[in-house]
């Protein structure tokens, strides 16, 4: 051992030899699951890519585009910012749904990691599911600012919000929509044709509490059936899984208290059209 | 070299060829038509029931249709019963085991039933749902729910009226235990 210890150098090059394979080189083997439209009569299946950790980058998107650029250039996957702004590369790593872009690779080379495309949704070709439906839903929740009386182009005022008002907005507006908490809740997966998801309900909620806004009733009054928001049993794998740590099972809750009646809106602190008042004085 | 030459000259910028792609443009510059273009990628996009993309491989609905459908009645009201209900139970249950009578016992069989049959009925929504398993069978279901909680509560009556009643009974437990030591 102590003669080997001298051969070999130095400990780190020791260690590496005890944990690779014959290459001596640090390899993980990652599974990814393949399915390809143009041969649609293969079934879906995982394949193995081996990739040295010493000569990728630490994130598993990392890995991903190495396999991509090196080892197979069909192999197909959404990705853009690479840091977690864009929610583009939202995938199923080793279980968990998250973006691969944030998520570091798993260090125990024993294991494969497994990366899925996001569960119970259509895929349109290996890692990309279909979000078609989840954006015809953020669609339907009409996710821009209503007003009663809506400004005339070219006479626009600014609108005003209070600090205190403003804060409340913080953990609904940080959502990427990468459609990881919805694609991770069991209702939405069975009922994700009329139940709205976590991802849609929070920005949902974030409209409804904008100080801003005036539609609030419109809003609560489209939501107050028995699948758009109530097929939330509060199971809270929306929250576990949230890539941004954001809390989407407690935004489904307070939209819960509000549609019970027992919670209103509070009115705005700053009469958002206070500036537009003061220019009509004027 | 001269056919090098003609590679190297900058085609485009020759008059006649200027000519050429001014002519080749103009339709699609024209303002109207492109109007009717955007017009109709917005209806393809917007509009479409089926995903817009790979349509020659597989098609299926997300439509309004289908989103609408089975959206009718207010839950909201129904929530709040749910919640008190289940909120009552916390102190019913040791009260009416404390302190056994034909109210408490009353009250006590009736809040459970309801908020089982809640629960029932959120699984046989959540589960057996017409996308699954057609029209017939999910109104079977929640039929078997209400069948199910009509059935438990009849006997748990049964038990008050007819019986030593509901607290009595599981005090039994224990009296068994105790006559069977002694």
């Amino acid at each position: 051992m102590p003669l080997l210890r001298l051969t070999s150098g130095t400990f780190g090059s020791l260690r590496t030899f005890a944990t690779s394979s014959a290459l001596g080189k640090r390899v993980k083997t990652f599974a990814v699951y393949r399915w390809n439209p143009d041969e649609p009569d293969k079934k879906p299946y995982t394949q193995n890519f081996e990739v040295d950790l010493d000569d990728c980058a630490p994130m598993v998107l990392d890995a991903l585009l190495k396999i991509k650029n090196e080892m197979d250039p069909t192999l197909t996957f959404r990705r853009s910012c690479r840091e977690g702004v864009c929610g583009s590369c939202a995938m199923n790593i080793d279980g968990i749904n998250t973006l691969a872009c944030i998520s570091h690779i798993d260090q125990n080379l024993n294991k494969p990691s497994k990366i899925y495309p996001l569960p119970h949704m259509y895929v349109v070709k290996d890692l990309v599911p279909d979000l078609t439906n989840f954006y015809r839903q953020y669609q339907s929740i009409e996710p821009w600012l209503q007003r009663d009386k809506e400004a005339v182009k070219g006479k626009e005022t600014q609108l005003l919000q209070d600090v205190e008002d403003r804060v409340k907005l913080d953990g609904l507006y940080e959502c990427v929509l990468c459609a990881c908490c919805s694609t991770s809740c069991p209702s939405y997966w069975w009922n994700g044709d009329k139940y709205l998801g976590p991802a849609v309900l929070m920005q949902a909620y974030r409209w409804i509490i904008d100080s801003r806004d005036d539609a609030t009733a419109k809003r609560l009054e489209s939501l107050k059936d028995t699948y758009s928001v109530y097929r939330c049993h509060t199971i809270m794998n929306c929250t576990r899984t949230c890539p941004k740590g954001l809390n989407p099972g407690r935004a489904i809750a307070q939209i819960k208290t509000l549609l019970s009646g027992m919670v209103k809106k509070q009115s705005p602190i700053m009469d958002p059209a206070g500036l537009e008042k003061q220019a009509v004085q004027n | 070299m001269a056919f090098s030459m003609m590679l190297r000259r900058p085609v485009c910028s020759g008059p006649i060829m200027q000519q050429v792609m001014r002519l080749a443009t103009q339709p699609a510059v024209k303002p109207n038509l492109t109007q009717n273009t955007i017009q109709s990628l917005k209806s393809t996009l917007l509009k479409t029931e089926t995903t817009p993309i790979m349509n020659s491989v597989r098609s299926f609905r997300t439509s309004a249709v289908r989103f609408a459908e089975g959206k009718s009645g207010d839950h909201s009201k129904l929530w709040v019963v749910e919640r008190v209900a289940s909120a009552a139970l916390l102190p019913l249950i040791p009260l009416a085991l404390i302190a056994p009578s034909k109210i408490l016992d009353s009250a006590l069989a009736i809040i459970m039933v309801a908020h089982s049959f809640w629960g029932l009925e959120a699984i046989a929504v959540d589960y057996v749902r017409a996308s699954i398993f057609g029209p017939v069978i999910p109104k079977i279901a929640i039929g078997l729910v209400y069948l199910v909680s009509i059935a438990t509560l009849g006997g748990l009556f049964y038990i008050i009226t007819h019986d030593v009643g509901l607290a009595n009974s599981i005090r039994q437990f224990w009296s068994i235990k105790a006559g069977q030591k002694a």
